[in-house]
């Protein structure tokens, strides 16, 4: 039986994905903004001048990174439970995981962009009597800000594709409600095709929207 | 020996880097309304110097006194001692992602605890007096390296400071453009501010210092009144120093 290409299965396949595609946005967003802060706190505290601090955050970071996301995501579904007694639901480890994850590598684009802001911006900012934090918040952090925008555009890419690895605990994002389809029609060319370009539509959407946001910011301070 | 009339004293400076130890015992006092100009070759350790008064750096042994503050005592709230002490960098250190005339407030409004509309009010004085009156919107890419130095005077004078240190402010700059920083600088020596000037700028030191200080290999090797320092050089570093100028 030769492959026939049926267009229509993929307009048929598009309604079925909804609240697939609506869980990978929600565990998405979610997922990162909670990895956003995990990661700025992680970020900063590679910096800190507190050696327990730094320590900390270094062992999170290179746990994290050293890794895979699918081990990471069984361990706190299945494995944790077993050990603490509470069971979570798939959706909230699903973003719990994205978010730690996240986190690490946020953490990395953060002290980069830090450390990447020229000293004498700290040294003027302390000799007008700023405090350290004083210096942190209103002179470091709005020009680090704008140097992660685009290493935190590809992380959020990264990490938006990265949740299809949350099929393996069971939750019905994108991929598993292709997944799910294709069980039943058998058409795994025009489901999968279907799914894949349901991902870069978003991919490039994140992409766009950081883009203009970084324009945005340029045009507020350098008209 | 403390002395009222005397904006800063220090004493037995010494200050190292690792095993390198670059200040190697200075003493210096600089009186209310003095202008100090250090001379010294590249890597004597007058930035450093400089930057030990303002507390950038943590000193190894000694003691500064800046207008009856111990810098280095515990008990002094180092913060505000910092912004009575102004400081004015060779790269100007302007705060990019801020305009004009915030990066002049910002100090009013952050350490002085003043009103936004307030602070504005001084800026804009204070931009007048060093030449930008219409600046006040622009932001530090938008500026020459002479405005922007001009920009970081007036950053500096808004926490009205005891004391300016200037870490070679000229050095950046295009040549054509020395002449108006050093305008601007002229003026606060006039209106009576204490100065210590990093400069390569013999003109300025000539005319406006009342007193001139070589620095070479950690210590002060000679300091004396412009004249006697330019006309009558001792020390056989200095006479070598100021004969490659
Ligand atoms: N953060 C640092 N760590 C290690 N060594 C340093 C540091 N800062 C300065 N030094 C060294 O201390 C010495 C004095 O430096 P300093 O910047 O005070 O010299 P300078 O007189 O200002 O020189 P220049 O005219 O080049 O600005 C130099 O040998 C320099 O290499
Ligand atoms: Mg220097």
């Amino acid at each position: 039986m030769a492959f026939q290409f049926k267009p229509a299965v993929m307009v048929e396949t598009l309604p079925l994905l909804t609240e697939g595609i609506e869980l990978t946005i929600y565990i998405t967003l979610l997922g990162l903004v909670f990895g956003f802060m995990i990661g700025t706190v992680a970020g900063l505290g590679r910096l800190s001048q507190n050696k327990f601090n730094r320590s900390i955050s270094s062992i999170y970071i290179e746990i994290i990174r050293g890794t895979p996301m699918i081990v990471q995501a069984l361990f706190l579904y299945f494995g944790v439970p077993l050990a603490t007694g509470v069971r979570i639901n798939p959706i909230t480890a699903g973003i719990i995981t994205i978010a730690v994850n996240s986190g690490a590598y946020i953490a990395e684009i953060v002290r980069g962009a830090v450390q990447s802001i020229d000293k004498g911006q700290f040294e003027a900012g302390r000799s007008i009597g700023l405090t350290r934090r004083q210096t942190m918040i209103s002179i470091i952090w709005p020009q680090a800000f704008r140097r992660m925008i685009p290493p935190l555009g590809n992380q959020f890419i990264i990490s938006l594709k990265d949740t299809s690895l949350l099929t393996v605990i069971g939750v019905a994002e994108l991929t598993r409600s292709g997944q799910e389809i294709v069980a039943v029609n058998f058409r795994s060319f025009e489901v999968y095709l279907t799914v894949a370009i349901v991902y870069l539509c978003m991919t490039l959407s994140i992409a766009k929207a950081l883009r203009w946001y970084e324009k945005k910011l340029m045009a507020r301070s350098h008209r | 020996m403390s002395d009222s009339s005397n904006m800063i004293e220090i004493r037995n400076l010494h200050k190292s880097y690792g095993d390198i130890e670059v200040i190697k015992g200075v003493d210096l006092n600089v009186k209310q309304g003095e202008v100090v100009v250090i001379l010294g070759p590249s890597g004597s350790g007058k930035s450093t110097v400089l930057r030990c008064i303002n507390r950038l750096e943590e000193i190894t042994s000694g003691t500064i006194v800046v207008d009856g503050f111990d810098l280095y005592a515990k008990e002094t709230d180092i913060n505000y001692v910092r912004s009575e002490a102004g400081m004015v960098f060779q790269q100007f250190n302007l705060f990019p992602h801020l305009s004009v005339l915030q990066n002049i407030t910002i100090g009013l409004i952050k350490v002085r605890k003043m009103d936004k509309a307030e602070a504005d009010k001084i800026a804009l004085s204070l931009l007048d007096k060093v030449g930008l009156p219409d600046k006040a919107t622009a932001y530090p890419d938008q500026l020459s390296g002479g405005q922007k130095q001009r920009v970081a005077i007036a950053r500096s004078l808004a926490m009205n400071p005891k004391v300016i240190l200037f870490d070679e402010p000229t050095s950046a700059l295009d040549p054509e453009l020395v002449g108006e920083v050093l305008d601007v600088m002229k003026n606060l020596a006039d209106e009576g501010m204490t100065m210590v000037v990093v400069t390569h700028e013999m003109g300025f030191a000539r005319e406006v210092a009342d007193r001139v200080i070589f620095i070479a290999d950690g210590v002060i090797q000679e300091e004396a009144a412009p004249d006697e320092f330019f006309s009558n050089p001792k020390h056989p570093r200095l006479k070598d120093f100021l004969g490659k100028l």
